[in-house]
């Protein structure tokens, strides 16, 4: 007997809880934690600071003063001094460990994928007690079951070894908080330093209600690259239960041919009122693009191109690409189009970065440049982009004036889902 | 604006009906595996046409029960092991999970046992088609493509209703099987008894309603395609029973009304031969073989996905060997088990369909009531939580499961 510096979540569940005076107030049914306000951000490590008691039928959300947990064999004793009924809705701030962690999924920041939770690692030092760590491993699972020992000792007889597998708290983030009946914005700041591919394939692999909340909380910016990596079906739902203005808002902010690609998916009342609420010049862009079959290199096009007159110098272009900052895919291939904005000529980073600043770009410019048009068939794109070792392939309409380009990235897309789908 | 979609529109519900297509039939087609072609066959040649009747009661549970998982996979998104995992908790979830891996290994073993017999029609030994078919079997799903193979499928499961074929040149008696239905002729026994459970436990197996809610998931359907899902679940489960139907029927106009006992689907396919011609009997095999080997690949892949669901591996066919190693072990290990069992000579094929179906009868109802519960839950399923209607024939339908099965279990004892 002692006071015990580590403990299993699981096992603390169920106890019963005394009083100073060893009076039985009921058992644990669930404890809140709190990740504490003031801390130097080093080990931001949530804090037992309530919990649920159930006696005698009848749940009881509590608070209290100087809890101590002891063992007792494999069994634990909770005492605390003074106790008092708080609001359940206080919970709601914070999180439950048995509703919204114990056996639900859970992001491993770094292994960049979810997990299910068997256990959760708990420390109780002076000031309080602390969950530290999830248990994802086998050894948890069989702890949980009850069968953890007579396995482990039939296992050390052939000298093997039950794998225990734990994840810093640091590095989790809970997802699931369908469970808790009051709507709270969480924030998912750890899940937002994941690369949005990676963000895309946890989405994915969500329950339907954690989905929305999860990418309701990303940024405009990150929302729109983390949609683009979306499976199709599964942006159209994401987009079916944002609100229009935000639905909007992160169609906006992604290229045209993509942003029409899903409202092309989407029911027409929904793809209206979408359109409707999005800036008229994008709008009018995905507008153009949905009258394109998907056979046609239209579809596939983006109308977002960096296009130039033959008498700017470089310096000048450079300058320009400066300021404007554009997306990496605008850089793939520049255009130099003519008074009437018909395509004459396309200029590579290279050539701009290799050149006198102040030459014109008449001086630099390959002539004659390959171009599709953009009722031309979408097969006939792959074969351009690899004879003339294209990274974008400018699309002109049938009097030569630009339309867009196709970048490289959306073909092989295009190629992979086709052969996907065969 | 958006002109071509009005253009498309019929042309988009069509191909949006082919693409929802699949779980409810898929499903309904496994159901018409070797085990269960082996029990309608014996049902059919024992008790001719007055244990037909047991079909209908079938259907309409696997309706419900199937409408239920539907409707929950695509109100959630969840697959039914994480629901019951996050909710009924580690020690419940493992119970079913150790049950329903080794329901399923023998029912693996009985789809081999399935293309044994069926090979053996044809004069092919045991010790070549079940290793070779075993083979191709797992490299088809590790490393091949599943979505190709599950088309491949789809056209399959149209080739059980060769079974028509085959009971239509039984010549049976049309008006006969009509009163059968309406007022059957049976002594209520525990052999009879037994037999209506088998009939109703192959059509019901617990592992279905955790496959056809994970493969819901997996088309991303939504509530706006229920009517779509629930003509999917229709045609399956009409397919389920008109197969079921017709084998019983070929099996009692041709075996029953001669007086011949079989055991095993094989028997029944060997019986034809001198009574309904030689292409009745190999029709017979033939649909053996294909719904054997149907099975044989989803069963154990579907095991191994939900074990490692429920337990928080990552699973999936989309998924390297090394990114999902547990996954791959489990699929591996369950095929090779059941191939191994049905290559041991004298292999105790009867005793391990005993086995299969009593710790199948055991699981259904804890699964169900898990189900039912789930799908009642508002926090779960927000306002699309059963109607009185569905919950009325739903519990209804347990009861009548929980009260079968403890039958089947309690009537061995009885027997001795």
């Amino acid at each position: 007997m002692g006071n015990l510096t580590t403990f299993y979540f699981s096992r603390l569940l169920g106890c019963d809880i005394f009083d100073a005076r060893e009076n039985i107030l009921g058992s644990i049914s669930d404890v809140w934690v709190q990740v504490p306000p003031h801390t130097d951000d080093e080990a931001a490590r949530p804090k037992i600071a309530g919990i649920i008691i159930k006696s005698g039928g009848e749940k009881r959300h509590v608070q209290f003063t100087d809890l101590q947990i002891v063992k007792f064999g494999t069994k634990y004793k909770v005492q605390c001094q003074s106790l008092h009924d708080v609001q359940p809705e206080l919970f709601a701030d914070g999180m439950l460990l048995k509703a919204n962690i114990l056996d639900k999924q859970i992001v491993d920041i770094t292994g960049r994928k979810l997990v299910r939770v068997n256990d959760i690692r708990m420390v109780a030092i002076s000031n309080g007690a602390y969950a530290i760590a999830v248990d994802v491993g086998i050894e948890g699972l069989l702890r949980r079951i009850g069968i953890e020992i007579p396995i482990k000792f039939m296992v050390s007889l052939f000298k093997g070894r039950i794998p225990s597998k734990y994840i810093l708290w640091d590095d989790i983030e809970a997802i699931d908080f369908s469970n808790l009946n009051i709507k709270l914005s969480k924030t998912y700041s750890k899940l937002h330093t994941l690369h949005p591919s990676d963000v895309a394939d946890i989405i994915e692999e969500l329950g339907k209600s954690s989905k929305t909340t999860v990418f309701s909380s990303l940024d405009v910016e990150k929302a729109a690259d983390v949609l683009e990596e979306l499976k199709d079906h599964e942006q159209v739902h994401i987009i079916e239960n944002l609100s229009v203005e935000k639905a909007a808002d992160v169609l906006e902010k992604m290229p045209a041919n993509e942003a029409a690609d899903i409202i092309d998916r989407l029911e027409n009342k929904r793809a209206e009122e979408l359109l409707k609420e999005m800036k008229k010049e994008t709008s009018d862009e995905v507008r153009e693009l949905l009258e394109y079959p998907n056979t046609k290199v239209g579809s596939l096009m983006s109308t977002d191109v960096l296009s130039f007159n033959q008498h700017s110098t470089v310096e000048e272009v450079l300058l320009h690409i400066r300021q404007q900052k554009p997306d990496m895919e605008l850089l793939y291939n520049f255009f130099i189009v003519n008074s009437k904005e018909r395509l004459i000529a396309t200029v590579s980073l290279r050539d701009l970065l290799i050149s006198e600043p102040a030459s014109p770009l008449k001086n630099i410019m390959k002539k004659k440049p390959v171009s599709v048009y953009d009722d031309d068939p979408l097969d006939s794109l792959a074969e351009i982009v690899s004879k003339y070792n294209l990274l974008a392939v400018p699309v002109i309409y049938e009097n030569n004036v630009l339309a867009g380009m196709v970048v490289v990235d959306d073909i092989l897309e295009d190629l992979i889902g086709k052969r996907r789908t065969k | 604006m958006l002109k071509r979609n009005n253009r498309r529109r019929l042309f988009r519900n069509i191909t949006l009906f082919l693409a929802i297509l699949g779980p409810g039939i898929i499903t309904g087609s496994v159901d018409n595996d070797a085990g269960g072609i082996t029990t309608y066959s014996v049902a059919g040649a024992l008790y001719g046409y007055n244990l037909i009747w047991t079909l209908i009661p079938s259907f309409i549970v696997l309706l419900v029960i199937q409408e239920m998982n539907a409707r929950m996979g695509i109100i959630t998104g969840k697959g039914l092991a994480d629901l019951i995992r996050e909710n009924a908790g580690v020690k419940i979830t493992f119970f079913i999970f150790i049950g329903l891996l080794l329901a399923d290994i023998g029912n693996t073993t009985t789809e081999f046992a399935g293309v044994a017999g069926s090979m053996e029609v044809l004069g092919v030994s045991k010790y070549i088609s079940v290793p070779l078919v075993g083979a191709i079997i797992w490299i088809l799903v590790v490393k091949g493509n599943y979505k190709i193979a599950e088309k491949v499928f789809l056209i399959f499961s149209l080739s059980l209703l060769v079974y028509v074929v085959s009971a239509i040149m039984g010549k049976p008696h049309w008006g006969e099987i009509g009163k059968a239905i309406i007022k059957p002729e049976m002594k209520m026994n525990t052999t009879t008894l037994t037999m209506v459970l088998g009939i109703v436990g192959t059509t019901i197996a617990p592992w279905m309603q955790f496959y056809m809610q994970a493969s819901v998931i997996e088309k991303g359907l939504k509530i706006k395609h229920y009517k779509f899902v629930m003509i999917d679940i229709i045609v399956g489960c009409v397919a389920t029973v008109v197969v079921a139907f017709f084998i019983m029927v070929a099996c009692a106009s041709n075996l029953h009304d001669n007086g011949i006992v079989i055991n095993e689907a094989k028997d029944a396919a060997m019986a034809l031969k001198p009574l309904a011609g030689n292409i009745s009997s190999l029709v017979f095999a033939f649909g053996l073989f294909i719904a054997s080997i149907f099975s044989a690949t989803i069963l154990p892949l579907a095991t191994a996905f939900y074990v490692c669901e429920a337990f928080g591996f990552e699973a999936g066919i989309d998924k390297k060997w090394n990114e999902a190693p547990e996954f791959y072990n489990l699929y591996t290990i369950i095929l090779v088990l059941a191939v191994c069992i049905i290559l041991l000579p004298n292999a105790p094929l009867i005793g391990i369909t005993l086995w299969t179906q009593v710790i199948n009868a055991m699981l259904l109802p804890v699964v169900l009531i898990c189900m039912i519960v789930l799908v009642n839950d508002k926090k779960i399923m927000g306002k699309y939580v059963n109607k009185p209607v569905t919950n009325i024939i739903g519990w209804a339908s347990i009861i009548l499961l929980i009260g079968l099965s403890l039958l089947l279990l309690l009537t061995p004892l009885f027997k001795k």
